[in-house]
């Protein structure tokens, strides 16, 4: 018989993995993916497919040849990185420019730090900004490509936040906020459908791969912030309500800012830093060159994450009340 | 404009100025008067920064060299009687001529001398193996395998045999400084006289249980049955709980012993290979003490 | 009644309870027992017997050696055939009495009463029932194996006004309360008015999950026709650690004990329902305590293999295991405890002691663990940690030798209740290091102690 195996406690583990987490927010980002597609078309698919596709390659080749440590190369997680890189950028954006994305999201962002776990910003959102920086041409073209289904009274042109910081808060007055809650064509791959995006997140919070404070407290400080503004000048500054569904708002705060490795791991250290985001996001929006600013947001705020831990700590047992 | 530029200059001149001011009466104010013979010691030092003397590094060494009275209770391991030669030089002080050690690993229950009973799936530490259990033999006494040695020491001179699962100590790195021995929870390693080139007596074990029970947990345990202490002309081995030990100080190397111990616990090292063909049951007995 | 648990962290492990149905059997003597002297925490009893003497059921072979300590008693009649050394559970010596046990019948000590019927009145005088108690070896049988007397005597200035029965069995698999609780309710409450006694006419709660709906009912019934005053059940929510006693004290009265605080401190005294089955023993039958309800399961046994035992001290594991239908081959590991804190079993030819609770055969599948992943902070472990620690913080300052940042992170406080490795995505071994640094935070904390005084 094979000699029993002798460890300390606990003896039991649970099924949870970071793989299957990392698939469990693939899953939740279903919905959208499957809009986009039937949106979009075939130059969705591809930009999604070679996004993760290319990321999980990437990362398999760093880890196993650059690094020499094969144990870091992690497939779901590298998917979902080249996922959320894909669901950041138009649908009309050339293959070529997720390829130049994915080798800054992995190769920069993440596998230089040290891969899973030690990257300090997001990778994804690394990728983008960088190509919105390197490319923007490219990267704020909004041409529609045909879709699965056609029929769809989507406009070519400058999304509605652009129209915003070009023409006020007057210009985008007569959008119908409901309809672009449900279904927006029109931005980013992800940005399809906030509804979508919702129902995925909610997904994530009935497995508890995810809590709820850092995006709560993002749409709150949003729609604090905007509050004040719209009621000082409806003129000029967009209301709340706009806010909250425009652009990659709900996309940014439910699967980017909640990133484990990039977001604080306290609950209120969590709500601090989406107070963070949220107040950035306004900032930019109001007073910045660019109409949207959620990844700069995120991005800044990855930078505070060790402050943010170092500062908020759990009431530990025994030390409180009485 | 051109006020502007002015008014900038010169309140940045002023700040510089008056922070300068503050920072020149800090320094004189918090001034710490050092000897400076603490420095010249340091510099004298390997520089390691081990722990083997007893002090957190080599400054807290020199610190404490320089104010003791004389240097009887500050040895620096690694740098040997050279370094304290040169130490005592600064200092003006004598020292006593200390021999040169090296670390011992008091165990031989490799893989094939010490059959593993059951697996153990923890952490890769000895400290918390030992914590959980005995060990994955049925020595309670033996080496855990694990390298808490190998990762506490400094200079590489330890690495764990992938055959024996043992840990072996370079002579040439080793320069016991003792972290070893402090890592070990078994605390299976001593530092002995590394003896005259280097030659060594010393009984490979550790396990106090009565015979019987050594017997059936390792091929290579000391099982306490004193043939060795019989035999040895320096009355350098004595026995306590089951266990053969010599010590090193009384030892004179006639390898008596290690013909004598019917297990081959006692391991003689780097002797030379006597040129003449020595007796066919004495080169047995040293292969296995060898192994 | 609302359903009670504790506030901080807490895992769901899968229930498990494969023996729940399974009812107590009695386990035969082997023809030689062996008897540890370390069957309570604190210092070892001293064995007061010698080779060749004769030992009935009952007599005493082993005399406390501390403050904290226990007396040892026969668990079976016949010759004493040696003292000495012999491996335990985790494979170090320890002092055991060797007794060949008389193949014919045995011979009980005459004051032990051996019938069945249930002794109801409470005897008054405090002392003679705590000294009872300590004479008859009682110890806590959740687990710790604390002496019984010296928890039931407060330290003078602190005051029991809550005692809690702890029948909340939170670990997965174990089911040998839950038996006890089914077949001999009223023994237990009696046990526990006793102790309620002995702390002077506390409050008494026994606390049951609410995966046990028919140990409830059980005992409330039997309370209710027991009809003790100042007593009540109460139901709890199913977490683990539950059982953990400031759990327990936070999930029932909402009292939260201070850090390196005992129970006392906040009125509390916790035992468990084995535990309060052994004191009526003891009390009311002058029965020393030398049986226990032991568990065998796992989830590589067949539901026929599945049982549960009242054992006697002394049988050695694999005997025990043997009754049952020996080792399964499919088993990787076997543990003695519940499989989130108990003890992995190095050497199956150890005795079961007092406190031994089950043997658990797992499969390679349950409780292998998977490769050490890297940390991607996601702070499941803090999240399921009921002592509000970080253990993912702990873990990287024990690696790094940071003994403040260790103590300032509260290392100290760590129950060793498994949460935070359980719960851990990428498998990292944190309570192995966390015992570890607990006890570097400890040995520092009473080194200052002593210093300071």
């Amino acid at each position: 018989m094979e000699n029993k195996i002798v460890s300390p406690n606990p003896h039991i583990h649970t099924r949870t993995s970071t793989a299957s987490l990392m698939l469990d927010v693939i899953i939740a980002l279903a919905p959208s993916m499957a809009l986009s597609v039937l949106f979009y078309g075939w130059s969705a698919l591809m930009l999604l497919a070679l996004g993760a596709g290319f990321c999980v390659l990437l990362e398999w080749a760093i880890a196993k040849w650059m690094m020499r440590k094969p144990q870091l190369f992690c497939p779901s997680a590298a998917a979902l990185t080249g996922l959320l890189l894909a669901l950041n950028m138009p649908p009309s954006t050339p293959w070529w420019t997720v390829l130049i994305g994915a080798i800054v999201a992995i190769g920069v962002a993440k596998m230089s730090f040290g891969g899973m776990g030690q990257n300090v910003f997001n990778p994804a959102i690394t990728g983008r900004v960088f190509l919105l920086i390197s490319f923007p041409q490219q990267l704020t073209t909004w041409d529609i490509p045909k879709g699965f289904i056609g029929g769809i009274d989507a406009v070519s042109g400058p999304t509605v936040l652009s129209q915003a910081k070009l023409g006020g808060a007057a210009s985008v007055a007569d959008l119908d906020l409901f309809r672009t809650f449900l279904l927006n064509p029109g931005g980013s791959l992800g940005e399809i459908s906030g509804l979508a995006l919702l129902v995925g997140f909610v997904y994530l919070l009935c497995r508890k791969v995810v809590k709820p404070w850092i995006p709560l407290s993002i749409f709150v400080t949003v729609a604090v912030v905007s509050s004040i503004f719209h009621l000082c000048n409806p003129e000029l500054y967009t209301g709340p309500v706009f806010n909250l569904v425009a652009g990659g708002l709900i996309l940014g705060a439910c699967f980017m800012a909640t990133d484990y490795v990039t977001s604080p791991m306290s609950d209120w250290g969590g709500v601090l830093f989406g107070a963070g985001i949220g107040l950035i996001v306004m900032m930019i929006r109001y007073f910045g060159s660019y109409p949207e600013g959620v990844s700069f947001a995120i991005l800044l705020m990855n930078m505070t994450v060790p402050l943010i831990d170092r500062a908020f700590h759990r009431k530990k047992f025994g030390y409180g009340r009485a | 404009m051109t006020g502007t530029f002015l008014w900038t200059v010169g309140i940045l001149a002023a700040l510089g100025f008056i922070l300068a001011l503050i920072l020149f009466f800090i320094a004189k104010k918090f001034k710490v008067e050092e000897d400076p013979r603490i420095d010249l010691v340091e510099k004298a030092l390997p520089g390691a920064n081990c722990g083997g003397c007893g002090f957190a590094g080599c400054r807290a060494f020199a610190d404490a060299a320089v104010k003791a009275p004389n240097l009887d209770n500050n040895f620096c391991p690694v740098g040997g009687n050279e370094v304290m030669k040169q130490v005592a030089q600064i200092l003006g002080y004598e020292i006593k001529q200390q021999s040169p050690k090296v670390a011992v690993l008091r165990c031989n229950g490799s893989c094939e001398n010490r059959p593993r009973i059951n697996t153990y799936d923890g952490v890769q530490s000895c400290r918390v193996k030992a914590a959980l259990y005995a060990g994955d033999t049925l020595c309670p006494y033996g080496c855990l395998g694990c390298g808490d040695c190998v990762a506490a020491c400094k200079f590489g001179a330890l690495s764990i045999n992938p055959e024996t699962l043992l840990p072996e100590v370079d002579e040439e790195k080793c320069t016991a400084c003792g972290a070893c021995t402090k890592a070990c929870p078994k605390g299976l390693i001593e530092l002995r006289n590394k003896g005259p080139r280097s030659m060594r007596v010393y009984v490979a074990c550790s396990n106090k249980d009565k015979g019987m029970y050594t017997r059936k947990a390792c091929k290579a345990g000391c099982i306490g049955c004193g043939k060795c202490a019989k035999v040895c002309a320096q009355e350098a081995i004595t026995i306590e709980n089951n266990l053969a030990y010599i010590d090193y100080t009384k030892c004179k190397l006639c390898k008596k012993c290690v013909a004598e111990c019917p297990i081959g616990a006692i391991h003689a090292v780097n002797f030379p290979v006597l040129k003449p063909k020595p007796a066919p049951a004495e080169e047995s007995k040293k292969e296995a003490a060898n192994e | 009644m609302s359903k009670l648990t504790f506030h901080i962290g807490g895992v769901h492990p899968d229930d498990a309870k494969l023996s729940h149905a399974c009812a107590i059997e009695v386990l035969p003597l082997p023809p030689v027992v062996y008897v540890s002297m370390a069957q309570h925490l604190g210092a070892p009893a001293t064995p007061c017997v010698a080779a060749g003497d004769r030992v009935k059921v009952g007599t005493v072979i082993g005399e406390p050696s501390g403050f904290i300590s226990g007396y040892v008693h026969s668990p079976a009649s016949g010759k004493v055939k040696s003292v000495g050394p012999r491996k335990d559970l985790a494979g170090h010596n320890v002092m055991h009495v060797e007794i060949e046990v008389d193949p014919e019948g045995e011979e009980w000590e005459e004051d032990i009463d051996r019938s069945d019927t249930l002794v109801t009145e409470i005897p008054t005088d405090h002392a003679a029932v705590v000294e009872k108690i300590k004479q008859c070896g009682v110890v806590g049988l959740g687990g710790a194996t604390f002496p019984t007397h010296v928890k039931l005597n407060p330290a003078p200035g602190s005051k029991a006004d809550c005692l809690l029965v702890n029948g909340s069995e939170c670990e997965p698999y174990l089911t040998s309360d839950y038996r006890i609780m089914l077949e001999r309710p009223q023994e237990i409450i009696v046990g526990a008015a006793i102790m309620q006694m002995v702390l002077g006419g506390c409050r008494c709660v026994i606390a049951i999950e609410e995966n046990k709906p028919e140990a409830i009912k059980t005992m409330e019934a039997a309370l209710a026709q027991l009809g003790y005053k100042n007593m009540e059940i109460a139901v709890l929510k199913k977490k683990y650690p539950q059982g953990g006693e400031k759990q327990l004290i936070d999930a029932v009265l909402g009292r939260q004990v201070k850090s390196g605080a005992l129970p006392i401190s906040v009125g509390c005294v916790v035992q468990n329902v084995a535990t309060s089955l052994a004191v009526y023993e003891a009390v009311q039958k002058n029965k020393p305590l030398i049986t226990n309800t032991l568990t065998i399961t796992g989830d590589c046994l067949p539901a026929s293999a599945q049982h549960n035992y009242l054992f006697r001290i002394g049988m050695p594991l694999s005997y025990i295991a043997e009754q049952a239908g020996g080792v399964p081959e499919s088993a990787a590991k076997i543990v003695s405890g519940g499989p989130m804190m108990g003890k992995a079993v190095a050497n199956l030819d150890a005795t079961t002691v007092k406190g031994t609770a089950s043997l658990l055969f797992l499969s390679k599948e349950t409780t292998k663990r998977h490769p050490e992943g890297y940390c991607i902070r996601c702070a499941h472990c803090a999240d399921s940690c009921p002592m509000g620690l970080e253990p993912f913080l702990i873990n990287r300052l024990y690696k790094a030798g940071d003994l403040e940042g260790m103590e300032a992170a509260s290392a100290q406080d760590c129950i060793e209740c498994g949460c935070c490795q359980y719960s851990c995505p990428a498998s990292i071994p944190l309570v192995d290091n966390l015992r570890m640094a607990k006890g570097q935070v400890m040995a520092v904390i009473k080194n200052r102690r002593s210093n300071g005084k």
